[in-house]
Parts: structure tokens; C-alpha cells; sequence
């Protein structure tokens, strides 16, 4: 954890929950990888088991925001190694036009990202809790959290 | 029975539908158009119509303390309708819902007279079929290559959301105003299922599949993360919360818009559209003037960019004009058979009261089976960046065609 940039306690404090879709493949694999190795994450990550990212939609993720999440973010394979067909591409259509509405409405586009894992490699899946933590931060930093507007 | 419908804030469309219920005498009708300045009485039957503020609540709670039911009618009330677009831009146009409780919901745009008939009845709300089985189109469900902002009048047997114009008609019951039978995509003035608009929306997203979506390098997990830049799925939808919440936004989940609002509720509604969606939401603002208001923004940009309308386009609009006094006498008048003509008259010429058959440069359909509907209908066209005026009506659009600021002097 020693790459993690320094966030400020009160910005650290806003970061209660994140809401994080892992497959069942990729994601969750790296995620078992980096636990096998004692990998430190930042203790704010919940993570839920899905399928596939593709299962995950803007309902899903409009849930999780409106019952806690500070942030959601989707951990799926890696591009082209879907182990369906193409849901994390898919996904990442659906979060792309989520993270443009949100903009539309005035908000930070940062709530809501996808990423993606290696199954053998944990630090994968760190690197991108670690990702999330980082943009949130900068997000609430600049304009506050979503629960500032609500 | 007593009905009594009192109209709040907003277009006057539906208020104005119903001195329909007049043609029925099993009732004694009263339309309050202001009810602020109502005194309490017993009412059997208090229906409400218009799009609702905060600061209405007293009122309502009024009506609701002297009234056996309630009714709320059409989609201003029930779940926000157009004018909770402005929410986008920090406005608090709330549904009834959040206000009194129970009450008996009447959607649409505009709600369907005969369902408010049987809602005062006390009869059981029908039941509607989703509008794509009903639709005459039909399905090839293949991911979309292309998103079109307008739609190729040509094509007129497959689904519209397939050829990459985006139709609500997934989350839609059937009705009556059909904007499908117009060339008019769905806009989902009836949902079917809750939160509608974040259900299409993800709909619509696994659609545009073969749509490229921007990555990039994720220095800290070392693969590949979506990318914040601008991409082909951003740019082929400009106005996400027209599109998909155009009546739904005030129901939808989504926490309230933080933009800084341009000016009064009405301009907050039409700014960041798109300058092609624009008739079709001055067309659901209803009122009085609202046939001349959509001609007003259609013509000015023709005018502008020297879009050719024939003779045939001009006379059928200045009839839809002409219609529209005879309109304002019927409702200054209160007379359901002349309202009922007329209001037929001007679904002959412009598809339905939402005038889904008016657009730039003509109409999207044909109006009498045995005219030339080659000489009056309507084409693709370009935006084109510019400031536009004619008469009271002055917009901006920028090079992507969103409307930047709106200025509307009158009603």
C-alpha cells in the first residue's frame, strides 16, 4: 500500500462504502489470488459476487447508490476474455452512459467505474480497489459526495 | 356525483381534456383553475391535474381532507412529467405520491379520458398490453453499429430502437396517442414498470454494443479500465436526461441535478435538449398557444437555414393554427362537442394532441390517404450552430445542436 497517495482524514471519512461487482471469473479469481497472498485493501471496498459483470445494470448500481454506496465500481475480465461472451463490454457501455448522466445532472462522473482483473494475478485487483479509492477521492474532494445533492 | 378537477401549475392539457367528462351528465363537472382560491367543500370525486411544487402541499392536503377519493391525472402529477426535466437543473418538481396518500393514478401525455371515466366509476384500471406488442415494427435485436438522432422515413417495418433511433416503447403500455404510428418514437409517457428510465437506459446501453467504448491503461491494476475521455457511446447521445427521463426524472432514483438553472422553470425544461427534440417537447407542453409556440421554433430554424417548405407544409400548418383558436373558444366556452371536433381536427393533421407529426421542414407522415405525401414531407436536416428569433421566441444551439439558453416571452 506504500503507492497509495496520502487523502486527508475528512475526505477519508467520506469513504465509507464502496460497492464493488466482481465476476465470478476474473474478478472474484484475483480477489482469492490477493487474499492466497495477504494483499492489504482499503477496508471501505464490499465486495459482491455476480456472474458476470454483464449481469450488473444501472439498476443494480442505482440500488447500491441509493442505499449507502459512496461509490460502485464493476471488476470484470479482461477485454476479449469475457468468460461468457462480451459482458464486461457490454457493462462498460451501460457505465459509460451512467457516468455521462451523471454528469448531465451536475455530479463528478467518478461514482460509478468499471475495471478490469487477472485471476492469477492479486495485485490486479488491489491495484484497482486501490484506483477506486484514488478517483473517489479526488471526486469529493473537488465537488463533494452524492449525498451532498440528495 | 360531485367531480370537481383542480388544476396547479403547468400546461393546461390535460385540464383542458377534461370538460370531456361533461358529455357524460351522470355527473356534475366544475373545473378550478386556480385553488388557491377554493373554498372547502365536500367533493366526491377531486381530480388533480398539473405538475406539482413543495409549496402546494397546503392545498392539496385540503382537497385531499374534503374529497372521498382522489384522482391524479396525466403525468405531470402522477410521476413528474415534462416539467420535471427542470429538475436536471435544481428545480423540485415532485409526484403526487410524495405529497398525499392513497390517490388513484391516471398516466399519460396526455392521461386517456375514457381511463379517468372509469377511475371516477371506481371501476378497475384496464389492462394494457406493452406497446412493441402492439407495434407494427418489428425486432432483429442485433447490436447497433450507429446511433441516428433522426430517423429515415423510408424504414417504416423494423423496430426503431434496431435501427438506432432510441424508442421507450420497451418500458411503455400501449395507448392511445400512439407517436408510433407518426414516425415518432416512443417518448414513454406511460411506463409499464417503475423507474423506467434507468430500466431503458440499461437497455439501450447493451443495445449499442458494437458501438466502440473508450479504455485505457490502468497504471495501479496494471490492465485495462474504462476511460473517462469523451468516446463514440458518449457522443452518439447527447441529452441523456431528455431522452431517457423525459417524464420520469422526479421518480427516477437519481438524485436531484446540481446545474445552475438559466432562468424560470419553463426555460429550465427546453435547455440541454436536442434542437431535433425540441418540437416534440414544446408539442407536450399543451395550454393555449402551444400549436403556435412548436411552429414558432420549427420556423425560425428553417428560416435560418434556409430549410424549403412547400406550399402543401404551409397550409396544413396554417390550419393547425387555425384550429388552435377555435381550440381557445372551446375551452373559453367550456363546450365538450366543439372541444371534441376540434381537438379530432388537429389529430387528423398532427398525429395526436402531443403533434408527434410536426417537424422541421414538413411532416413525418401522411395525413390523408389520398394526398401526395412526397410534397410536404419532412428530412433529415443539419445542425447548425446560431442563435435563432421569431417573435417571442429566441434559442441558441451549439455545434452538437444542445439548446444553450431558451428565452420564451409569452405563456
Amino acid at each position: 500500500m506504500s503507492e497509495c497517495e496520502y487523502i486527508e482524514p475528512e475526505v477519508l471519512d467520506k469513504i465509507q462504502n464502496i460497492c464493488v461487482f466482481m465476476c465470478n471469473e476474473c474478478g472474484q479469481g484475483s480477489a482469492n489470488t490477493a487474499g492466497v497472498a495477504r494483499m492489504a485493501y482499503e477496508p471501505a471496498i464490499r465486495i459482491v459476487r455476480v456472474q458476470c459483470t454483464g449481469q450488473v445494470g444501472p439498476i443494480q448500481i442505482m440500488d447500491a447508490l441509493n442505499n449507502g454506496a459512496d461509490a460502485v465500481a464493476c471488476v470484470g475480465c479482461c477485454l476479449g476474455a469475457c468468460h461468457f461472451f462480451n459482458g464486461n463490454i457490454l457493462s462498460m457501455h451501460r457505465i459509460k452512459l451512467m457516468k455521462k448522466l451523471f454528469k448531465e445532472l451536475g455530479y463528478s462522473d467518478q461514482f460509478v467505474n468499471q475495471y478490469t482483473s487477472r485471476a492469477a494475478e492479486g495485485e490486479t485487483a488491489v491495484g484497482d480497489f486501490e484506483d477506486i479509492v484514488e478517483r473517489l477521492a479526488n471526486a469529493i474532494r473537488e465537488e463533494g459526495t452524492i449525498k451532498d445533492g440528495c | 356525483m360531485d367531480v370537481k378537477i383542480f388544476q396547479f401549475n403547468g400546461c393546461n392539457k390535460c385540464f383542458n381534456e377534461t370538460i370531456l367528462l361533461k358529455e357524460n351528465s351522470k355527473y356534475s363537472v366544475q373545473l378550478i383553475s386556480h385553488p388557491k382560491n377554493w373554498k372547502e367543500e365536500k367533493v366526491d370525486v377531486a381530480v388533480i391535474t398539473g405538475y406539482l411544487l413543495p409549496e402546494d402541499k397546503e392545498i392539496l392536503e385540503k382537497i385531499k381532507a374534503n374529497s372521498k377519493r382522489v384522482i391524479a391525472y396525466g403525468n405531470c402529477t402522477t410521476i413528474g412529467g415534462v416539467f420535471a426535466l427542470a429538475n436536471q437543473r435544481g428545480h423540485s418538481v415532485i409526484p403526487i405520491k410524495r405529497i398525499i396518500e392513497p390517490i388513484i393514478e391516471v398516466n399519460g401525455c396526455l392521461g386517456e379520458i375514457e381511463e379517468l371515466k372509469l377511475a371516477i366509476e371506481g371501476s378497475e384500471k384496464p389492462q394494457l398490453k406493452n406497446l412493441c406488442d402492439v407495434c407494427q415494427r418489428k425486432r432483429t435485436c442485433h447490436y447497433l453499429d450507429e446511433v441516428h438522432r433522426q430517423i429515415e422515413l423510408n424504414e417504416n417495418s423494423t423496430c426503431f430502437n434496431d435501427l438506432g433511433f432510441l424508442c421507450n416503447g420497451f418500458i411503455a403500455k400501449e395507448c392511445k396517442e400512439r407517436c408510433i404510428e407518426y414516425n415518432t418514437p416512443c417518448r414513454g409517457c406511460k411506463p409499464s414498470v417503475e423507474r423506467s428510465g434507468i430500466r431503458m437506459l440499461g437497455m439501450f446501453g447493451t443495445l449499442m454494443g458494437n458501438i466502440e467504448v473508450a479504455t485505457e491503461h490502468s497504471v495501479k491494476g496494471a490492465t485495462d479500465k474504462l476511460a473517462d475521455a469523451e468516446d463514440d457511446v458518449t457522443q452518439s447521445l447527447p441529452d441523456i436526461v431528455g431522452n431517457f427521463f423525459r417524464f420520469t426524472l422526479s421518480t427516477s432514483g437519481l438524485p436531484k441535478g446540481r446545474i445552475p438553472s438559466t432562468g424560470s422553470l419553463l426555460e429550465d425544461v427546453f435547455t440541454g435538449r436536442l434542437i431535433e427534440e425540441l418540437p416534440l417537447i414544446s408539442g407536450l407542453l399543451g395550454g393555449d398557444k402551444w400549436i403556435s409556440l412548436t411552429l414558432k421554433i420549427i420556423e425560425s430554424y428553417e428560416e435560418a437555414n434556409e430549410i424549403e417548405v412547400s406550399e402543401e407544409t404551409k397550409k396544413n400548418r396554417n390550419k393547425l393554427l387555425q384550429l388552435e383558436k377555435e381550440l381557445q373558444n372551446a375551452i373559453k366556452e367550456e363546450d365538450p362537442k366543439l372541444y371534441r371536433k376540434v381537438t379530432d381536427d388537429i389529430r387528423t393533421i398532427a398525429g395526436n394532441m402531443n403533434l408527434s407529426n410536426i417537424f422541421f421542414g414538413g411532416f413525418k407522415s401522411q395525413i390523408k390517404d389520398n394526398d401526395n405525401f412526397e410534397e410536404y414531407k419532412t428530412q433529415v436536416f443539419d445542425v447548425v450552430e446560431g442563435t435563432y428569433k421569431n417573435g417571442s421566441v429566441e434559442f441558441t444551439i451549439d455545434p452538437i445542436g444542445i439548446v444553450k439558453d431558451i428565452e420564451i416571452k409569452e405563456g
